[in-house]
């Protein structure tokens, strides 16, 4: 059953990277009671821990999503910004976006001379305030902000911001409420700032040194009209990752996932993303080194305010992260 | 024979996260020349010769090559895929392929024919996604014998040409491979103190991984990083010449003071050498070890080869022969010097 | 100050062994504990009252050139060494190698050129150095491949308290932390003097890797984009308005209560700041707060403009605030209980 409850709630929390506070006791306030130790580290990675006497295994999700931050407040009261994560000038153009006090803005444009691009430079955030002292109270350079839009959810499919990565960190807290039998040692790790570069991860990663790391992240698919070519697509199961920018999946690791999808009964496909990367990149390289993997839930739309998943997608990624931290 | 050695390497598949398939090749080889063999988490081979001193010497080549990888089984037999590593497109075109699925599959890249190709379409730029591996099997069978993620390399025999230069692909970094084996074998004949560790290292091409964890693991003292850089062609005349000597490079990310022992020993010695400058990256293992831990002091050794990240790529057995010598006189030259004082600043 | 001397020295990334020697001497003569670690980073260690384990880093290099190949007219083709626009190379004297042979990157006479040429700067790949020789051999007898080249520039006061120099990025950082272990305040910190910022963060990452700091505060020289035809909102810092905080740049996302923590220690002692309001640009900061188990990170920077010239240009107004937050920073971060 999809809990859509909490999805929404994961979806509408502001946390851009960074900035990942408010989504950070959300995420606490859901598992306290279902873990044995809860800590974050001084990047504000979340470690929560099922403690056990054999293998360390280590799941990554990431809490952040990509936002704005305000440069400049000028005197007519309009706001500058450039982006926080991998967001284009292109897409933001009348775009409503929210701030963690609940203000919001709409992303207009400058005149464009001829023949001139559209870039980040060229826009800027009209706030809807006329008095300017109100805008200079309220809006600090420094302020971050996020896409603001309507969580929507079909018989299969739901649409909303910021399924990268709330629906990977949904996955992991469904997963650990029914975490299986088990003497390994897990660590459900939700970690900062992947989308400015997979920082948190790289620290999360060395201070855990766990002997397998599978990090829970979204990836793209190849089944809608944009340019993208994968086999990946909505509905076709857990996606297990064999290579992307980042990383090239451990072999065993990857044999793993697909046996125990096999033994499982658990749907799957196969995925190669020729960009990107996820958690597992820096985590894989730790000290001497991780065998690392990736669950990917295929997502359309990626970094847009209406990123579409399957529902049943989810439910397969949630058995086989279950059957990982048991095996 | 240092010719046979490179060979049998140069014909066998080690593409970038797969080093562990061919396991069996590296050992047989170093082990005569070596006292003990391990690996690292990402796949790094590391052979080690013991000394008698804690001196830790970290030789570095990595063993990986670029490769493709099958994204996708289409309709008449035809494979769409992506590259491991950096690869040029037009690289590509009229070559024949093995495909390593459930067997070796033999297969062919090509392109349209000119009959039916604009001349405004010959002039662009070609793209991975323009082209597709030809198996000739209908799409039932194939998809029994391959997977998406299989690993495809192209299907080059190594070739002597004149005198001393062979042409292969991958030598890039097999001859930086070779290079520790040469090595390995002139330490044998003089004794030595320090410890050598000659680390085949997996995953350079997409990013000097196996540097990175294979450093950390053996911790040495000092690293020396052995690669291949680039040597002239008619096109490119200000570059080290093949032939002339390993090339011996100076920059922010090696240690000059050891850089300037090693051309000391060169010079003293006669080994023949030349010499690049390199101010940023170094696009070597080099990037890896020097900021691993506290820090590991290097020094950047290439063998001039022409026409990089090809299946012709096209080296002189005489400069890695000279390396190999060179290097092991500079561990004996090293072992019997003050190396806390070339060390510090 | 110690900048006119520091800006002085030639400390192209990767050879910074002028600016090194002087610091070395400069922290014998003010009796501070230090050392040398394996890739040359000048660590010192201000003892006293310690909350907090506190790393304060400034970098020694700057950027420069390379000597690449001599060709066989005894031309010296070079690279450059960190980011270089082409454009300011025009018509400049360099110094080559320990022995500083003076040369110039000079330019085809403006008679000589077609229409299209005019206004228009060669790429680096076709500019030389001419250090007044005829042949490989006699060049050869003063240079080799490898020698670092750096801008001959001297340190000039002028203007209404303004300064001209050549590697205000990082000397002024380098300048103030030498200042502040001057000043043996009683708070512990450990003032590292990094190598190879200009060329990947290099000697700032193993530097963190050993200390371990729980609080990095990087001081650096950074960009100022201060001139006519800019609007305000472009210009990233602005010259003379004080200390600039950085909130994101591409290597770091500042922790923003950290941030707004050291602007209030500024506004309670009256010094001047700004922010820096550009996500362009990178610096230790980069390497600090990602190594090991992570660190709290500030960038406070001084403008500069031109920065990565012979002519970077900054205010002394801007210098002294953020000599003078940065005491406050630390005292604050160490203060007892």
């Amino acid at each position: 059953m999809f809990n859509s409850e909490l999805m929404k709630k994961l979806s509408d929390c502001f946390g851009p990277s960074g900035r990942e506070k408010y989504i950070r006791e959300l995420i606490i306030d859901e598992i306290k009671d279902y873990v044995d130790e809860i800590s974050t580290d001084p990047l504000g990675n979340l470690i929560a821990r099922k403690k056990g006497s054999g293998k360390k295994i280590m799941f990554s999700a990431h809490m952040d999503q990509i936002g704005l931050i305000v440069t400049h407040v000028d005197e007519k009261g309009f706001l500058r910004f450039t982006n926080v994560g991998g967001l284009k000038a292109k897409n933001l153009l009348g775009l409503h976006m929210v701030f963690a006090n609940g203000l919001e803005g709409v992303i207009c444009q400058e005149e464009l001379k001829d023949k001139e691009k559209l870039t980040m430079g060229k826009l800027f955030l009209d706030v809807g305030v006329t008095d300017k002292e109100f805008v200079k109270q309220n809006f600090r350079v420094g302020d971050m902000c996020v896409f603001k839009s309507q969580y929507y959810e079909t018989e299969d499919c739901v649409i909303c911001k910021a399924a990268d990565d709330r629906i990977g960190c949904y996955i992991l807290i469904e997963a650990l409420k029914n975490h299986p039998n088990t003497d390994n040692d897990v660590y459900y790790v939700f970690s900062v700032q992947e989308e400015v570069g997979c920082r948190g991860a790289k620290t999360a990663g060395y201070s855990i040194n766990p002997d397998l790391a599978i990090a829970v992240d979204v990836t793209a698919t190849g089944d809608t009209p944009d340019e993208i070519i994968m086999e990946v697509k909505l509905d076709g199961g857990a996606a297990i990752k064999i290579k992307d920018n980042s990383l090239i999946v451990h072999p065993e690791v990857k044999d793993m996932l697909t046996y125990l999808s096999e033994k499982n009964n658990i749907k799957y496909q196969y995925e190669i993303l020729e960009f990107g990367g996820t958690d597992a990149g820096p985590i894989h390289l730790s000290r001497e080194g991780v065998p690392s993997g990736v669950i990917s839930i295929p997502t359309r739309n990626l970094h847009t305010s209406g990123e579409i998943f399957s529902k049943k997608d989810v439910e397969e990624c949630i058995k086989l992260v279950r059957a990982a931290a048991g095996h | 024979m240092l010719k046979d050695f490179l060979f049998d390497i140069c014909s066998s598949q080690f593409v970038s996260g797969f080093e562990h398939v061919n396991s069996h090749i590296l050992p047989k080889y170093f082990k005569p020349y070596t006292d003990s063999f391990e690996k690292d988490k990402l796949g790094s081979y590391i052979f080690k010769a013991s000394g008698t001193s804690e001196t830790n010497i970290m030789l570095a080549a990595h063993i990986d090559e670029i490769g493709l990888m099958v994204t996708e089984i289409l309709e008449g037999g035809f494979l769409s895929f992506t590259s491991v590593g950096g690869i040029n497109p037009a690289s590509l075109v009229a070559q024949e392929v093995t495909v390593f699925g459930k067997e070796k599959i033999f297969g062919v890249i090509g392109i349209k024919p000119p009959h039916i190709t604009d001349a405004e379409e010959r002039k662009k730029p070609l793209k991975l996604k323009d082209l597709y591996i030809d198996t000739g099997y209908p799409r039932e069978d194939l998809v029994k014998m391959v997977k998406v993620g299989d690993i495809a390399t192209i299907k080059r025999e190594p070739l002597s040409l004149q005198g001393s230069r062979i042409s292969a692909k991958a030598l890039d970094d097999r001859a930086g491979v070779a290079v520790m084996l040469e090595t390995a074998k002139e330490l044998k004949k003089i004794s030595h103190k320090s410890n050598v560790f000659f680390t085949a290292t997996a995953q350079e091409e997409t990013g000097t991984r196996g540097a990175k964890t294979s450093s950390y693991k053996i911790n040495p003292h000092i690293g020396i990083v052995l690669e291949v850089g680039f040597g002239m062609t008619p096109d490119m005349t200000d570059l080290p010449q093949l032939g002339k000597g390993p090339i011996v490079a100076f920059g922010g990310r090696l240690n000059a003071k050891l850089t300037k022992k090693f051309v000391e020993v060169c010079k003293k010695y006669n080994y023949p050498l030349q010499y690049e400058a390199v101010p940023g990256r170094t696009g070597t293992d080099a990037e890896a070890l020097q900021i691993t831990r506290e820090g590991i002091p290097c020094i950047l050794l290439s063998i001039p080869l022409r026409y990089m990240h090809t299946s012709v790529e096209t080296i002189d057995l005489k400069d890695v022969e000279n390396a190999g010598k060179a290097i092991a006189r500079f561990i004996n030259e090293l072992d019997n010097s003050d190396l806390e004082e070339i060390l510090c600043f | 100050m110690f900048l006119k001397e520091l800006t002085e020295l030639s400390g192209v990334s990767g050879y910074e062994y002028e600016v090194r020697n002087y610091i070395k001497n400069k922290l014998k003569e003010i009796d501070c504990e230090y050392y040398i670690d394996k890739l040359g980073n000048v660590i010192a260690h201000n003892k006293g009252r310690k909350n907090k384990t506190i790393m304060v880093a400034a970098h020694m290099d700057e950027v420069g050139l390379i000597v690449r190949q001599i060709d066989s007219k005894g031309l010296i083709k070079f690279e450059a060494v960190g980011g270089i626009d082409q454009r300011v190379l025009n018509s400049k004297v360099v110094l080559v190698g320990d022995n500083k042979i003076p040369g110039v990157i000079g330019s085809k006479a403006v008679h000589l050129m077609s229409k299209e040429e005019r206004g228009k700067s060669l790429p680096i790949d076709k500019l030389y150095i001419d250090i007044g020789t005829d042949s490989k051999e006699e060049t050869e007898k003063l240079v080799s491949i490898g020698d670092y080249v750096s801008f001959k520039s001297d340190y000039v006061e002028f203007g209404d308290n303004m300064i001209k120099g050549k590697a205000l990025d990082d000397r002024v950082g380098c300048s103030i932390l030498l200042e502040l272990l001057s000043m043996k305040l009683d708070a512990d910190f450990y003032g590292v003097f990094t190598v190879m910022e200009e060329v990947g963060l290099r000697g700032a990452e193993t530097a963190a890797y050993q200390l371990e700091p729980d609080l990095g505060i990087v001081l650096e020289g950074t960009v100022s984009a201060d001139m006519p035809e800019v609007e305000d909102y472009d210009k990233t810092t602005i010259i003379g308005k004080g200390a600039a905080l950085s909130i994101m740049d591409n290597a770091t996302v500042y922790d923003i209560d950290v941030v707004r923590e050291v602007a209030k220690i500024a506004e309670d002692n009256n010094i001047q700041y700004q922010y820096r309001t550009s996500g362009a640009g990178g610096n230790d900061a980069g390497a600090i707060h990602k190594t090991k188990k992570g660190a709290k990170v500030v960038s406070i920077s001084i403008p500069c403009r031109y920065i990565h010239s012979s002519v970077s240009v900054a205010s002394k107004n801007d210098y002294e605030n953020v000599l003078r937050l940065t005491k406050e920073v630390i005292l604050e971060n160490q203060k007892g209980d």
